[in-house]
């Protein structure tokens, strides 16, 4: 099965797959597209895609288009059925081969031109942007999507996904944190010089170019879509600017950053399950050109508690971009898991404890990585444990974390301001605090004589006392095992 | 009649008989609902003061249950000249 090109195929391929719904009766742009994406995720349930929205013949919407991992098995071409360990093989696999440049294509063969609007026509509210939770600051344009800039003197492309409130009809106010890419940029190129960023928003993604944008790995996001989907991701020119966008997207918002000019944004419900952040100035976007498809179908994600694409996408490759971090460094890692439920706030690594020092060794490279920002918590377990279970990680902590010696805190380090524990001012700041479990035995105690030997049914027994219990089990009168 | 809301961190911003500048969005039916605006305005408790009505919600988007009548006196430009 190949990978989805588009939103278009993608919805398809869910459908196909019983994994997304038509929805054919209208739905109010206001709350009810929204509400009905996040009863959704909190029931694991379809992709809804509805048809039909109040106010706007002509488009649809498209909800959690990534919220189950089943979904993200089929955006890479593989069996729904794929367990997750599977399809995180896959996408190491994939993603450390040679990067696969993009192609640019004509502008008369990419379905995102085939509506454009330009000067006194460009209206935001002309799409069907949705409220996406009862009580947000404001209607959001962006919130599964990329923005796409290009970097003023290295000249590479990001593709983030900074979310995007439509304050009027030609003006957006985003949430851009000062440690990511285009915050930096923004900061250090942009409001000194005085000069105004181009961007573009683009809308309705394919599901690889949105994991793409979602991923914290250093290769660009065109090279990675492409090298996650195996063939180069088609890209055409702006109508306004240089930038390239993807061809297949279904919307495409052109136009400006103001450095030094801030609108108010937010508050916002979001992937910490919790409208955290504060009503505030944030970045500001002007909109001059708008461009989308025929039908066009506007995707929506909706955070709030678990699980959404944002916690689910977001802990599947910062898990693995940390694993290939470890692993690029020497750590005899045996493998790292992010659980969605931890709304991608706790990293879990499995080593052999071969040194001492190692939990916090993983824990200094992971905090002070590029991935640090998004995440406090590293939770390190042996290679015996299995860290795809929380049982058995659960019980590793509960049990081998010494409280006054494995705990280990570190202070005024980046973070993000959606953390709910954090403190007005460290929201305002970005100051975050990082927490390292080391979960390992210590390396200077006997193995033999200091080390608990762990009482399970896997570990006390010999193999052929386990076989015989497993084989007579249902003899025994217990009802079989799945 | 216009609707209009506006957040606000405490409600004790709009007591007063002065002048407020304030950004407030439409409530308003149709496709422009929830954008902003910024304004000169006079807002009262009395819903009977002015013509349109706002209401108001709290830092994390909690609606008050109170109700406001408020005057708009004009639109405020604070968009820098140079991006106009």
């Amino acid at each position: 099965m190949a990978a989805p090109r588009s939103n278009r195929e993608f919805i398809e391929a869910c459908i196909k797959s019983g994994d997304a719904v038509r929805i054919k009766q209208e739905v109010d742009w206001e709350n009810e597209a929204g509400a009905i994406v996040r009863r959704a995720c909190e029931l694991e349930a379809a992709a809804p895609f509805m048809e039909k929205i109040k106010d706007y013949p002509g488009f649809s919407y498209f909800g959690a288009p990534l919220s189950t991992y089943r979904r993200v098995a089929i955006s890479m071409g593989m069996d729904p059925e794929s367990t997750l360990p599977e399809i995180g093989r896959e996408y190491l696999k994939r993603t450390n081969g040679e990067p696969i440049a993009p192609v640019v294509i004509d502008r008369k063969d990419a379905p995102c031109k085939e509506n454009i609007l330009k000067g006194a026509d460009v209206d935001l509210c002309k799409l069907p942007v949705p409220l996406v939770h009862e009580g947000d600051g404001g209607r959001y344009v962006g919130t599964w999507h990329a923005v796409v800039t290009r970097h003023p003197v290295r000249g590479d492309v990001n593709w983030g996904m900074y979310r995007q409130m439509m304050w009027d009809s030609r003006t957006m106010s985003g949430a851009v944190f000062p440690f990511s890419d285009l915050g930096k940029a923004l900061s250090s190129f942009y409001l000194p010089r005085g000069e105004t960023c181009p961007f573009a928003t683009a809308i309705g993604l394919s599901p690889l170019a949105a994991m793409a944008a979602c991923a914290p790995s250093p290769i660009p996001e065109p090279e990675l879509t492409g090298m996650l989907a195996g063939e180069p991701v088609r890209l055409v020119k702006c109508e306004t600017s240089d930038l390239e966008v993807p061809a297949d997207a279904e919307i495409i918002l052109e136009g400006e950053i103001f450095p030094d000019y801030q609108v108010e944004e937010g508050p916002f419900g979001e992937y910490t399950g919790y409208r955290t952040s504060p009503r505030d100035f944030r970045v500001t976007f002007r909109v001059n050109c708008i461009t989308y498809r025929n039908i066009a179908t506007m995707t929506i994600s909706n955070m709030g508690v678990p699980q959404d694409e944002g916690q689910l996408l977001r802990s599947f490759s910062l898990g693995l971009e940390l694993e290939k971090l470890l692993k690029s460094q020497g750590i005899p890692v045996t493998g790292v898991y992010m659980h969605p439920r931890s709304t991608h706030h706790m990293m879990i690594v499995g080593v052999k404890p071969t040194y001492s020092g190692v939990a916090q060794q993983i824990g200094q490279l992971a905090f002070g990585s590029k991935l640090g920002p998004w995440f406090h918590m590293v939770m390190v377990v042996d290679d015996k444990i299995d860290i795809f279970n929380w049982d058995e990680v659960y019980h590793a902590f509960c049990t081998r974390c010494h409280p006054a010696n494995d705990i280990h805190i570190y202070r005024n380090s980046p973070g993000t301001s959606l953390n709910p524990f954090a403190s007005p001012h460290e929201r305002k700041y970005s100051i975050g605090s990082k927490v390292v479990f080391d979960c390992l035995w210590p390396t200077d105690w006997d193995p033999v004589n200091e080390v608990p030997t762990l009482v399970s049914f896997k570990n006390v027994y010999p193999q052929d006392i386990q076989d015989k219990v497993t084989g007579n089990w249902t003899a025994y009168g217990y009802p079989p095992v799945k | 009649m216009n609707l209009w809301e506006v957040f606000v961190d405490s409600e004790k911003e709009l007591l007063g008989d002065a002048e407020l500048e304030l950004t407030i969005r439409t409530l308003n039916p149709g496709i422009h609902k929830f954008t902003y605006k910024r304004v000169r305005c006079q807002v009262s408790a009395d819903t009977k003061q002015h013509a349109d009505q706002l209401q108001v919600r709290l830092g994390r988007g909690q609606l008050s249950k109170n109700r406001y009548s408020i005057k708009v006196l004009g639109e405020v430009q604070r968009m820098p000249a140079k991006y106009l």
